[in-house]
C-alpha cells in the first residue's frame, strides 16, 4: 500500500477541504498490523480447558472426585480401626452403621469404613494405571494400524488371534503360572486392554485416511508421525478422551469378575470389585454392605462420564467459538 | 366336673387333628441345587460323586437300602446271610422287578446276572476308569486280579470283554437268576453294608447289549434303564430335571412324590429369593438371610427356622507330617515342631474352637462340635450305644451346648510352655509359621480361615504360631497337595460302608490304601523316631481290632480304643459337624438317614407340609425320633 | 471387490487355524495332571496314568498331537466330552446350546439397537438440555452399577412385583425369557445409546450441517438424512460382529438365570480341563469372530463409499 503519496483528489493531510472530509479519516500505517491475518491468537488447548469449564457439572464432578481420591488417604486414618489391626468378631457381626462402626460391620464382624477406603485406594491405582497403559498402546497401535496399509494384514492378523482366544484361557494361564498380584493384573489386563481401542482407532483413521487434505500432504512429502500426529489425531481426540474415561470404570468392573472367578487380585489385596463381589449375597438383608462400595464405584464411573463426554465435547474445535 | 373334663379334652384333641389336618402334603416337589454340582454324568456305576449319586439313587435301586435309622432294610436283595462269618454273603432277590426306560416302558426284568455286568463294568479298567473300585479290590477275590487284566489290554479287547473270563477270576457267582453269592478275601463282617453303595449295582445285559461299551460311557436320561422308585423324564443341564414316580416301581408300601423337579440355579441367595415367591420347597440359608430372619421375631420366616440334620461327614486337622516349602526344600521347623507331641497337644488342648463353629451354624455354634474321628451314627454296639460314644467315654470328654469342653486353658498353657522347651532346645525359632491354603475365589472359605488364625492368635499367641492364609487357583490336589505345600488341612470323611475300620483304616501306617496317611499327612514319610513309634502303636491297635471277625460288639469296642490311642495323642485332632440352618416343608427326621452309602437323598417316605415346618414342629419332631428310636 | 473379498476369506481361514492351534498348544502347556479330576489323581497310580494318557495320545509331542488334531478335523470329529458329559460327542453338547444363547442375544440385540440408536440420537437432538441429561444418567447408572447388583434388582423386582418367573425354562420359554432380555438389553442399550450420541454430536458439529441448517432443511431431515447415515458407519462396524457373538451367550445373564447355553460352557470347560470342548468353542468363537469382523468391514464400505478398503488408487 502506497502511503506516501496524496495524489487522491480532493485529500490532503491536515489540509482544508469539502464536508466529506469530516466522514473520512486517514488510517495510519503500522508495520505489525499490515502483516496481521488471523483475528484473535488461539490457542488449542487454552481453547479446551475454557470449554470445558464452562460446563459446570463436569467441573463440580471433577472437583469431587479429587476430594474422593483425596479422602481414600485421609479416611485411614481418622477412621477408629486401621485397616491392618482389623480381626474378626463373632459378636459384632453384620452390624449396621452407628457411632463406632461408621460404615457397619461385614460378615465377620470388622470394620467396614477401613476396608472400603482401602480397597477404594487399590481401585483407583489399578484403573488409572491400566487406564492410561491401554490408552497409550491402543492410539500408538491403532493410528499406525489404520494408516499403513501394508500393516494393516499384519495388524488385523493380530488382533483377531488376540481377540479370539477367549481371555479367560490367557488369565487362567497367567494365574496358574505366573501367579496373582497386583503388578501381573495390572500388565496383564493392559496387554488384552488395548485392542478395542485399536480398532476403534484404526476405523477412524480409515475414515479419514483418504481425504484429500491427507492426499495432498503425502503428495508433498509429509512423514507419516507428523501426518498421524497433526493431520489425523486430532480428529480422534474426542474419541480417545471419551475412551480414556471410560477405561477407567470398565477395568473396575472387569476386575470384579475375574475376583468372581479367582483370577483377580492376591486375596490379601483388598478392591472394590472384592468388596462388591462379596455383598452381592448379602445385599438384600444389609444393603450398606453394598451401598457404600456402591456409592464410591459409581461416583468414580459418573464423574469419568460426564468429565469424558465433556472433554470430548470441548476437543472438538468447531466448539471453540 | 368330669363331663366339662371330657369336653376339653376332645376339644384340645380336635384342635391338635385340625391342625395335623391342615398340614397339606406335597405332592410335586421343588428343590433346587447350584449349577456347580451338576451332574456330569448317567452311569451310576462310573459315578463318584454326591451331585449325580444324590439324583440317581431316586432312578436305579441296589441291593440293599437303609431306614431313617440308618438300619440296612432290603433293596433289590429280599434277604441276605452268611453262614461262615463273613467270608462268603448269599443275597437272594425278588422276582418281577422290571427294567423300564424313562417313559416308564418295560424293557426287560432285574436278575442276577445284572449284578455281575455291574461289578464287571466297575472293575474293567478300560470301561470305568478305575472309578469306584477301591473297595471291591479290596474285599472280593480276585477283584484286584481281574482289574490288572484288564489293564493290560488293549482297549477295544477290554471294551469288549463280555463276562466269560470275569467269573473265572473274580468271587461273585449267580448261582440262579434270583440268587447271589460274594467271595471275600478274608472274614468280613460289615460286608452287606456295602450293599446300598453304588460299586456293588446292577446294570442290565440287555441294555449293554444295545449300547456296547462306549455307548455306556455316554449313556443319557433317556437312553438308561431305570429300576428305581423314579425315572427321569425330564433333562435340561444346568436348568432342571424332573423326576417322575415310576409306576412300576416292585415296591408299592412306600410312598413317593408325583413328580420331583430339581431346579439348577446359580448360588443360595437365588434359590432364596425363588423360595419366598413360592417356587422351591425348601431351602439352606446363607448366613445373611439366617441373622436378618432370627434377629427380627416379626419376620415372616422367623418361627420356621430350622436347624439340618449333621450331614454324615466328619471333619478333622489333619496335621502334615512331612512338609515342603515353596522352592521344594522340606520345611524343617514345621516338621520338626508337629512330630513334638506337646505341640499337637497344645493345639488340643488350648484351643477354642467356638468362633470358628460359629462359622458353620451362627446360632448354636456348640452343636457342631465333633471330639472324635468316626462320624456318629455309623455302628453302635449291640446295648444300642453308639460307637463314637464308646470312644467319648474312653477319652473323657462329652459335648456340651454350653460351652466348648474340651478347651482347658491352664493345660493348653502348660503344653504350650513343654513345646517351646523342647522345640527350642532342637533349634527350632518361634514362632513358627504355619501355610494353610484355600481357595482363591472362594470367598466364604477365606472368610473361615480368617477366623481361625485369629483363633491361633488368641488362644496361642502370635509369639508361639502364625498362620498364613495361601490361595490356590482350582485344584487342590495339584497345586498344594502335590508339591506338599500346607502345614494342615481341615476336611471331612464319610463312610462308604458300615464299619469304624472305613475311617480309621485311613490314618494308618505302612499301609497303601490309608487315604490320609498317602495323601494329606504324609506320615510314611517322616523321620521322627517318636512319632513313628506312635503311629505304629495306633496301627497296631487298629488290625487288632480288624482282625476280630466274630464278635462285633468285642470288634467295636477295640477300634474305639484305638481310635481314643489317636485322639489323645493328638496324631489328627478332630473338630466338627457340619449343621446348617434351613426353611423347609420336609421333616427331615422321617428321610433316610444313614452314615454310609448313596441312599440318603431318595424321595420316598418324605413327611412333608407345603407351609414350611416351624421350629416347634421340629424340636417335637427330633423328641418323637429319639422316642422311637428301639 | 470379489478379489478383495476372495482374499479376506482365505486369510480369514488362516486366522482361525492359526487361533485354534494357539489355543491347543497353550492348553498342552499344563502339565497333564490337569486331564484327570480329583478322585482320579487319587485312586489310580502313576503307571495307570501314565497308561491311560498314552491311549489317549496325550504323551505324545504338541506337535504330533496338533497332527493328529487336525487329522480328525478334516475328518469333521471334534472328539468327546471327558468332564462336562462325560463320553458324549462335543458337537452334541454344544449343538442344543447354542441356539439357545443365540435366540436371547438376538431379541434383546435388536430391541437394544432399535433403543439405543434412537435414544442416542434423541440425545444429541437435544444437546444440554433435560433429554440429553436424562439419557446420561441412564447411561451412567447402568455402568456404574455392578451387573449382578443390577440383575439382582432386576430378578428381585421382576419376580416380586411382576411374578415373572425367576428363571429360564425350557417348558415356559415365552415368560422366563423375560426377565434375561431385559438384563441383557439393559447393558447393551446403554453402550449403543452412548455411542451413538458420541458420533451424532461430532457429526452435527461440522460444516455441512451448518450449511444444510442455514438452506432451510428441517430439523428432522438433518438428523437422519444426513447426520446419522454418517454417524452409523462406526456404528456399523460392530453389527455383524455382535450378531455373530450372540451365540456366545452371555456368561453372567446365563448364570444368573441358569439358561442353559454357551455362555457359561467355556468357563465350565476351562476350570474342569475337559480340552475337547474348549477347542471346539475356540474353533466356533474364532470363526464367528473372524466372520463378523470381516463382515463389519464390508458393511462400512457399503454405507460409506469413501471408505476404501483396497489399496487401489492410492499412494501409500
Amino acid at each position: 500500500m502506497d502511503m506516501t503519496t496524496n495524489n487522491k483528489p480532493g485529500l490532503h493531510p491536515g489540509g482544508g477541504g469539502s464536508a466529506a472530509d469530516d466522514l473520512f479519516t486517514f488510517a495510519e500505517y503500522r508495520h505489525a498490523q499490515a502483516e496481521f491475518t488471523a483475528s484473535t491468537e488461539y490457542s488449542y488447548w487454552r481453547s479446551v480447558w475454557r470449554n470445558f469449564l464452562r460446563n459446570k457439572p463436569a467441573v463440580i464432578m471433577s472437583f469431587v472426585f479429587i476430594i474422593l481420591f483425596i479422602f481414600t488417604f485421609v479416611a485411614g486414618v481418622i477412621g477408629n480401626y486401621r485397616y491392618d489391626e482389623l480381626r474378626p468378631d463373632n459378636k459384632l457381626i453384620f452390624l449396621f452403621p452407628n457411632d463406632e462402626f461408621w460404615f457397619g460391620t461385614d460378615n465377620l464382624g470388622r470394620d467396614y469404613w477401613s476396608q472400603v477406603w482401602y480397597a477404594a485406594q487399590t481401585s483407583i491405582k489399578l484403573a488409572a494405571i491400566v487406564g492410561v497403559g491401554e490408552i497409550l498402546l491402543g492410539v500408538v497401535i491403532g493410528l499406525v494400524w489404520g494408516y499403513v496399509r501394508s500393516l494393516d494384514r499384519f495388524f488385523t492378523e493380530l488382533y483377531n488371534v488376540v481377540n479370539n482366544v477367549p481371555t479367560i484361557i490367557y488369565m487362567t494361564l497367567i494365574a496358574l503360572m505366573v501367579g496373582q498380584s497386583f503388578l501381573i493384573m495390572a500388565v496383564s489386563l493392559i496387554c488384552f486392554g488395548w485392542l478395542p481401542t485399536a480398532r476403534n482407532i484404526r476405523n477412524m483413521v480409515f475414515i479419514y485416511r483418504d481425504r484429500e487434505y491427507n492426499l495432498a500432504s503425502r503428495c508433498l512429502g509429509t512423514g507419516l508421525w507428523r501426518i498421524l500426529w497433526r493431520n489425523i489425531l486430532p480428529y480422534l481426540i474426542s474419541v480417545v478422551v471419551l475412551r480414556l474415561a471410560l477405561s477407567i470404570p470398565s477395568t473396575i468392573a472387569y476386575e470384579s469378575t475375574l475376583s468372581y472367578l479367582g483370577l483377580g487380585l492376591d486375596v490379601n489385596t483388598p478392591s472394590l470389585g472384592i468388596l462388591l463381589r462379596n455383598a452381592r449375597s448379602y445385599f438384600l438383608d444389609f444393603p450398606y454392605l453394598l451401598i457404600f462400595p456402591a456409592v464410591i464405584v459409581s461416583v468414580i464411573t459418573i464423574t469419568f462420564y460426564l468429565v469424558g463426554n465433556a472433554f470430548s465435547d470441548a476437543c472438538d474445535p468447531r466448539n471453540h467459538l | 366336673m368330669k363331663r366339662i373334663f371330657a369336653l376339653l379334652l376332645t376339644l384340645a384333641m380336635m384342635l391338635s387333628l385340625a391342625g395335623t389336618a391342615f398340614a397339606e402334603p406335597i405332592t410335586d416337589f421343588v428343590t433346587y441345587q447350584t449349577t456347580a454340582n451338576e451332574m456330569e454324568t448317567f452311569n451310576i456305576l462310573y459315578s463318584q460323586y454326591a451331585k449325580e449319586l444324590d439324583v440317581l439313587t431316586n432312578c436305579i435301586d441296589g441291593l440293599l437300602s437303609n431306614d431313617n435309622y440308618g438300619n440296612l432294610v432290603p433293596g433289590l436283595a429280599e434277604t441276605w446271610e452268611t453262614l461262615d462269618g463273613g467270608l462268603t454273603w448269599t443275597f437272594n432277590l425278588r422276582k418281577g422287578v422290571k427294567w423300564v426306560d424313562y417313559q416308564a416302558n418295560e424293557k426287560a426284568e432285574v436278575v442276577a446276572e445284572d449284578f455281575l455286568w455291574g461289578l464287571e463294568w466297575v472293575l474293567n479298567e478300560k470301561k470305568n476308569l478305575a472309578a469306584n473300585m477301591s473297595m471291591p479290590s479290596e474285599m472280593l477275590v480276585g477283584a484286584q486280579e481281574y482289574f490288572d487284566y484288564t489293564k493290560e489290554l488293549p482297549e477295544a479287547d477290554a471294551l469288549a470283554l463280555g463276562l466269560e473270563k470275569f467269573q473265572e477270576m473274580v468271587g461273585i457267582k449267580a448261582v440262579d437268576d434270583y440268587t447271589l453269592v460274594f467271595t471275600c478275601k478274608a472274614p468280613m463282617p460289615y460286608f452287606a453294608t456295602l450293599g446300598s453303595y453304588n460299586c456293588l449295582y446292577p446294570v442290565s445285559g440287555k441294555l449293554l447289549a444295545e449300547l456296547g461299551a462306549e455307548g455306556m460311557k455316554a449313556v443319557s436320561y433317556d437312553t438308561l434303564w431305570y429300576n428305581g422308585p423314579y425315572t427321569m423324564t425330564t433333562y435340561v443341564q444346568n436348568n432342571e430335571k424332573v423326576l417322575t414316580k415310576n409306576p412300576t416301581y416292585w415296591n408299592k408300601d412306600i410312598q413317593t412324590f408325583n413328580t420331583v423337579t430339581v431346579k439348577m440355579v446359580d448360588s443360595v441367595d437365588i434359590a432364596f429369593q425363588m423360595y419366598q415367591t413360592g417356587e422351591l420347597d425348601n431351602v439352606t440359608l446363607n448366613e445373611a438371610n439366617l441373622q436378618t430372619i432370627y434377629r427380627s421375631p416379626s419376620h415372616e420366616f422367623h418361627n420356621h427356622l430350622n436347624e439340618a440334620r449333621p450331614t454324615k461327614y466328619s471333619y478333622q486337622i489333619h496335621l502334615v507330617y512331612d512338609k515342603k516349602l515353596e522352592d521344594g526344600s522340606p520345611d524343617v521347623a514345621w516338621n520338626t515342631a508337629i512330630a513334638n507331641e506337646a505341640f499337637r497337644l497344645s493345639w488340643y488342648y488350648g484351643m477354642d474352637f467356638t468362633n470358628y463353629l460359629g462359622r458353620i451354624n451362627a446360632i448354636n455354634p456348640l452343636n457342631c462340635t465333633n471330639y472324635c474321628y468316626t462320624a456318629a451314627n455309623l455302628v453302635a454296639t449291640s446295648d444300642g450305644k453308639d460307637y463314637v460314644q464308646h470312644v467319648m467315654d474312653l477319652i473323657g470328654l462329652q459335648p456340651s451346648s454350653e460351652t466348648y469342653t474340651r478347651f482347658d486353658a491352664e493345660k493348653g498353657a502348660a503344653y504350650k510352655q513343654q513345646a517351646m522347651e523342647e522345640l527350642s532346645a532342637k533349634g527350632v525359632t518361634f514362632p513358627i509359621q504355619m501355610d494353610y491354603y484355600v481357595q482363591g475365589s472362594n470367598q466364604s472359605a477365606l472368610d473361615t480361615a480368617q477366623v481361625l488364625k485369629q483363633t491361633f492368635i488368641d488362644c496361642l499367641g502370635e509369639d508361639y504360631v502364625v498362620m498364613n492364609i495361601k490361595t490356590f487357583v482350582n485344584s487342590l490336589i495339584k497345586e498344594v497337595r502335590a508339591p506338599q505345600l500346607a502345614s494342615f488341612y481341615i476336611n471331612g470323611w464319610g463312610a462308604d460302608y458300615g464299619d469304624p475300620i472305613n475311617y480309621l483304616g485311613q490314618e494308618t501306617y505302612g499301609k497303601d490304601n490309608a487315604f490320609y496317611s498317602s495323601a494329606y499327612s504324609k506320615i510314611d514319610l517322616a523321620t521322627d523316631e517318636d512319632l513313628i513309634a506312635q503311629y505304629k502303636e495306633f496301627t497296631a491297635l487298629v488290625d487288632a481290632a480288624a482282625a476280630i471277625n466274630d464278635d462285633l460288639d468285642a470288634r467295636y469296642k477295640a477300634f474305639a480304643v484305638a481310635e481314643a490311642y489317636m485322639i489323645e495323642h493328638a496324631l489328627v485332632i478332630p473338630l466338627y459337624v457340619n449343621i446348617s440352618w434351613q426353611l423347609t416343608g420336609v421333616n427331615d427326621y422321617s428321610k433316610i438317614f444313614a452314615a454310609y452309602g448313596i441312599q440318603n437323598n431318595r424321595y420316598i417316605n418324605w413327611e412333608t407340609n407345603k407351609q414350611g415346618y416351624t421350629t416347634e414342629d421340629y424340636v417335637n419332631f427330633a423328641k418323637v425320633y429319639e422316642e422311637n428310636r428301639k | 471387490m470379489l478379489l478383495y473379498t476372495m482374499k479376506r476369506l482365505l486369510q480369514s481361514i488362516v486366522t482361525v487355524l492359526l487361533v485354534v492351534t494357539i489355543v491347543f498348544l497353550l492348553l498342552r502347556l499344563l502339565p497333564t495332571d490337569y486331564y484327570f479330576t480329583e478322585e482320579q489323581l487319587i485312586k489310580l497310580t502313576d503307571q495307570q496314568r501314565h497308561d491311560q494318557l498314552a491311549a489317549a495320545g496325550l504323551l505324545d509331542s504338541p506337535f504330533v498331537q496338533l497332527f493328529r488334531f487336525y487329522e480328525d478335523l478334516a475328518n469333521l470329529d471334534l472328539g468327546t466330552s471327558r468332564r462336562i458329559q462325560h463320553g458324549v460327542p462335543v458337537t452334541q453338547v454344544i449343538g442344543g446350546k447354542f441356539l439357545v444363547s443365540m435366540r436371547l442375544g438376538l431379541i434383546s440385540l435388536a430391541i437394544s439397537l432399535f433403543l439405543g440408536v434412537v435414544m442416542g440420537v434423541l440425545q444429541a437432538r437435544y444437546k444440554d438440555k433435560f433429554g440429553d441429561h436424562v439419557g446420561t444418567a441412564y447411561t451412567v447408572f447402568v455402568n456404574a452399577v455392578p451387573t449382578l447388583i443390577t440383575y439382582s434388582l432386576v430378578l428381585v423386582i421382576g419376580a416380586r412385583l411382576f411374578k415373572l418367573p425367576s428363571m429360564y425354562s425350557v417348558r415356559n420359554v415365552a415368560r422366563s425369557s423375560i426377565l434375561p432380555v431385559v438384563c441383557l438389553s439393559l447393558t447393551s442399550t446403554a453402550g449403543y445409546m452412548l455411542w451413538t450420541r458420541r458420533y451424532m454430536v461430532d457429526e452435527l458439529n461440522k460444516d455441512y450441517i451448518k450449511l444444510a441448517r442455514l438452506k432451510g432443511l428441517s430439523s428432522r431431515k438433518v438428523m437422519y438424512r444426513h447426520v446419522l447415515r454418517n454417524a452409523f458407519v462406526p456404528l456399523a462396524q460392530y453389527l455383524p460382529y455382535s450378531m455373530l457373538l450372540t451365540i456366545g451367550g452371555s456368561l453372567l445373564v446365563e448364570r444368573f438365570f441358569s439358561v442353559p447355553g454357551m455362555g457359561t460352557l467355556l468357563t465350565d470347560a476351562i476350570s474342569r480341563y475337559d480340552t475337547s470342548i474348549v477347542q471346539a468353542v475356540v474353533i466356533l468363537y474364532a470363526s464367528l469372530g473372524v466372520l463378523g469382523v470381516f463382515l463389519g468391514d464390508v458393511l462400512m464400505t457399503l454405507i460409506d463409499p469413501r471408505i476404501r478398503l483396497t489399496s487401489k488408487g492410492n499412494t501409500r
